[in-house]
């Protein structure tokens, strides 16, 4: 049986590893436009500050292809011809052919939709690519203090739209490192490549089209905990900007961000304002894309239009528990679909069913963890919240609908997500679930808990 | 064209703590810092403790070649008795500066900071204040913070038969039941991060370079040789040198082989002094701190930690993981100064007990999503068995 996985992520890894461990003997082959060895891409910003280095960040130690007989092919996938089963590949390599063949070929970053969006010194910060391209604007090189560039990070036949290809640096073409760089989008990304920025010590700009940073997951209260932090460490932060256009030098480097509010300097621009499916190179394949978002439509086992070719993580539409239909861009979801995914890579026919929604993100130096229905505006929601300003600071939010216990949206403290999540499922009452918080939680030894007082 | 990183010890340093934060604050740039990277100047570190050490160890050699004893020499200029004075000052200079850069990087964190604290107020106390006070009211050096295995001669029965007895009664208890009974109730952390004076090196001067110990699976295989190899040799010598007690007397050949009739003399208790307390605990262990990160001695050799981990693993301790949130970033393995790899057990959903862990709690701090904590706990004792973890275990 040859199974073929386009896409080492952590989807395509994990069905890897879950077909090699009940099949020793099937072939499996990974395809990767992206990098010789599976890393965490949530860890990218670790790697730019230097916290940790490209190897701290893979999971698997790099003799881990070898050990487990998966074929590593690096070369950028073009198209699928799903009569003749082959994956054909970019720069004149042969075509794979497959049994049974896995897309896990994951996001790709939203392009700026602004005039000037493609100027030199502009970038996103969802690659491997990409980082080393940040590093270059901003330290002029790669972490281990002026060491070699990563040796397999680029692709000489990556195409001119891959999010994989090789970017030039604005910094090399001005002789001058990057010295005021701007981030355009109030979300996950955006706040990471403000916070690396911070760390090699500048003051960033921060532009945020809302009126509060991250709307879809926090409320005005928290969010302004989180502004407050973003100051304190020396971020410009701007909300409510829409910018319309980014200004270039005759030399086609980037000078400035244009928005409603004015004109601000900036040398070096990233754009993090989402990412969509990576599945443009799927255009010419009979594979039934998503006429909305582009995501490869699977059904509710992972299965695609085409016979024996399964989607999985952040490429994949799925349907959602209120019957609409997108990706989930998560690394959670990408790994439980990717263990689905392998499962019917193996012949099994096991469902993808997403559990209760629970998500967590570290935000400057603030925790945040959150579990259940929370911005969904439901019908009668309420939301209890209490604000705690002690030794420890954290802010605890838990969202009521008809007297049951829908979510919950927590910054500062530890929690245990799945002891919310069964309260939920247990349909507990508020009351009852202030009585028994500490119960959920997870903080370190020593730290004082939770007394909600006036409750 | 670099940009020169402004050092994590003036940027994200302990600014102001004016909260608790649990996890770590601030992003670190450990490797933009060539000094904790093998760089020339980290190497060049390595060789100057090196050099300290074995100049510390085999002055008499030194003196025979150049005709100076430069660290006895510099110890009485200065007042002290002898040399091993001196290296107890710098020792307990070195770890309060050690513990100054820990604490400023790290001690947002409460465990972090009563650890550290208690570790080097122990050392302080116990470690060095105790053995230069006592020789001022006729008593012998003895270390209260140390207990066989590790300091191996505190069972040899002439050691025992020389100390104050309530000091013997100490050694003996503290080693054979006190040790063991609170590995027991709080794992080996309660000593190895806690307590122990070659723990707090490593925890305070030595935390600069806690990234670099191996996780590679190699490490992990010699580590289970190597430790139980000198567990081996030193339950092996500690009962030779009891039996030389008993019979040594009416056999002077087994007395010569076991003891030596002269401290000069090469003999199995010299050999054990030689390669285990001089070359393992001291040149390797802390002279290779920059390259081989700071826990070579605790992880591959010391023969207390081997039997403590033993006791861990059927006792109360474990890292707790939280189902389903770990992001694989790696944060919680790169900065293991043990070499255990936490992530493949995080990324498992698999709550763990290793043998191998001291408990610094570094693993829950660093890690970005709270999926770790350090408990003694009886419940679930299924964490204890060995999990398969598909990533590990292939």
């Amino acid at each position: 049986m040859r199974i073929v996985i386009i896409g080492n992520g952590v989807a395509g890894m994990e069905a890897a590893l879950a077909v090699r461990e009940r099949e020793p003997s099937w072939e499996i082959s990974l395809i990767s436009e992206e990098s010789d060895h599976f890393f965490s891409r949530t860890a990218l910003m670790w790697v730019f500050s230097g916290q940790m280095s490209h190897r701290d960040i893979e999971p698997l130690e790099r003799d881990a292809y070898t050990r487990l007989g998966f074929r590593r092919v690096r070369a950028r996938a073009t198209c699928i011809d799903t009569a003749k089963r082959l994956v054909s590949l970019a720069g004149g390599l042969d075509p794979v052919p497959y049994d049974r063949l896995l897309i896990a070929s994951g996001s790709r970053p939203r392009s700026g939709p602004w005039p000037g969006s493609d100027a030199r010194g502009v970038g996103h910060f969802v690659t491997l690519q990409d980082l080393a391209w940040y590093e270059d604007e901003v330290h002029g090189g790669s972490s281990r203090a002026g060491g070699p560039p990563r040796p397999d990070a680029h692709l000489p036949v990556s195409a001119s739209d891959s999010p994989y290809r090789f970017r030039e640096v604005a910094a090399e073409r001005r002789g001058r490192l990057a010295r005021q760089p701007a981030i355009i989008g109030g979300g996950l990304i955006g706040i990471e490549a403000v916070e690396v920025a911070v760390t090699a010590g500048l003051r960033p700009r921060f532009f945020i089209r809302e009126e509060w940073f991250w709307p879809i997951a926090l409320d005005p209260r928290e969010s302004q905990w989180i502004a407050d932090r973003m100051s304190h460490h020396g971020v410009d932060v701007h909300l409510e900007h829409e910018v319309e256009m980014l200004e270039a030098d005759s030399d086609g480097n980037v000078t400035a961000v244009r928005t409603n509010e004015g004109r601000y300097e900036a040398d070096c621009v990233v754009i993090a304002i989402g990412v969509m499916p990576n599945t443009s190179w799927l255009a010419g394949s009979a594979i039934e894309l998503d006429e909305r978002g582009g995501g490869v439509v699977v059904d509710e086992s992972l299965k695609t239009s085409a016979a024996d070719v399964f989607a999985a993580g952040d490429c994949a539409s799925v349907r959602w528990f209120d019957g609409t239909r997108r990706p989930e861009q998560l690394w959670y979801t990408a790994r439980d679909q990717g263990r689905v995914a392998g499962r019917r890579l193996l012949g099994d026919s096991p469902r993808y069913e997403r559990g209760a929604w629970y998500n967590s993100a570290k935000l400057m130096d603030i925790e945040y963890t959150t579990a259940g229905l929370v911005n969904w505006n439901l019908d009668g929601e309420k939301s209890w919240f209490f604000e705690e300003r002690g030794t420890v600071r954290s802010t605890t939010r838990v969202v009521v609908q008809q007297d049951r216990v829908v979510g919950f949206n927590m910054l500062g403290r530890r929690w245990d997500h799945s002891v919310l999540i069964r309260w939920i499922e247990e349909q507990r009452s508020l009351d009852w679930v202030l009585a028994h918080l500490n119960d959920a939680a997870f903080d370190t030894e020593l730290v004082p808990p939770l007394r909600i007082s006036g409750a | 064209m670099q940009r020169s990183t402004p050092s994590s010890f003036r940027r994200y340093a302990f600014r102001e703590h004016e909260v608790d934060q649990q996890g770590q604050n601030g992003l670190l740039t450990t490797y933009r810092e060539g000094w904790r990277n093998r760089s020339i100047l980290g190497l060049t570190i390595s060789l100057l403790l090196v050099t300290f050490y074995v100049v510390l160890y085999w002055e008499h050699k030194v003196q025979e070649q150049f005709g100076v004893a430069p660290l006895t020499a510099f110890s009485e200029s200065v007042g002290l008795r002898n040399r091993w004075y001196l290296y107890g000052f710098l020792y307990s200079v070195a770890m309060i500066a050690g513990a100054i850069y820990y604490l400023r990087r790290h001690g947002n964190s409460r465990y972090n900071r009563y650890r550290i604290t208690v570790n080097v107020a122990i050392q302080i106390a116990l470690g060095f204040t105790l053995p230069f006070v006592m020789p001022l009211f006729g008593g012998k050096e003895l270390y209260f913070s140390y207990f066989w295995p590790l300091k191996y001669d505190y069972l040899y029965p002439q050691t025992l038969a020389d100390v104050p007895l309530y000091f013997a009664l100490y050694t003996v208890v503290g080693s054979l039941l006190a040790a063991p009974v609170l590995a027991v109730l709080y794992g080996k952390r309660w000593y190895c991060s806690w307590v122990c004076g070659c723990g707090g090196l490593a925890n305070t001067f030595g935390d600069p370079w806690r990234h670099l110990t191996s996780k590679s699976t190699k490490s992990w295989r010699f580590e289970q040789l190597s430790i139980h190899l000198v567990l081996l040799i030193a339950i092996g010598t500690t009962f030779l040198i009891g039996l030389d007690w008993l019979i040594g007397s009416e056999h002077p050949t087994f007395h010569r082989i076991v003891s030596g009739n002269d401290w000069k003399d090469w003999s199995i208790k010299s050999f054990y002094g030689f390669a285990v307390g001089s070359i393992l605990a001291g040149v390797i262990g802390t002279g290779l701190y920059p390259i081989f990160g700071p826990r070579v001695w605790c992880r591959n050799f010391c023969p207390m930690a081997a039997v403590l981990g033993w006791i861990q693993k059927v006792g109360r301790y474990r890292i707790k993981v939280k189902p389903g949130m770990c992001i694989s970033c790696g944060n919680c393995s790169t900065y293991c100064e043990m070499g255990i790899d936490v992530r493949s057990y995080a990324q498992a959903d698999q709550s763990f007990t290793r043998a191998s862990c001291v408990g610094c709690g570094m693993c829950a701090h660093m890690c970005p999503r709270g999926v770790l904590k350090l408990e003694n706990s009886w419940d679930r004792p299924e964490d204890k068995e060995r999990q398969r973890l598909s990533v590990v275990d292939f």
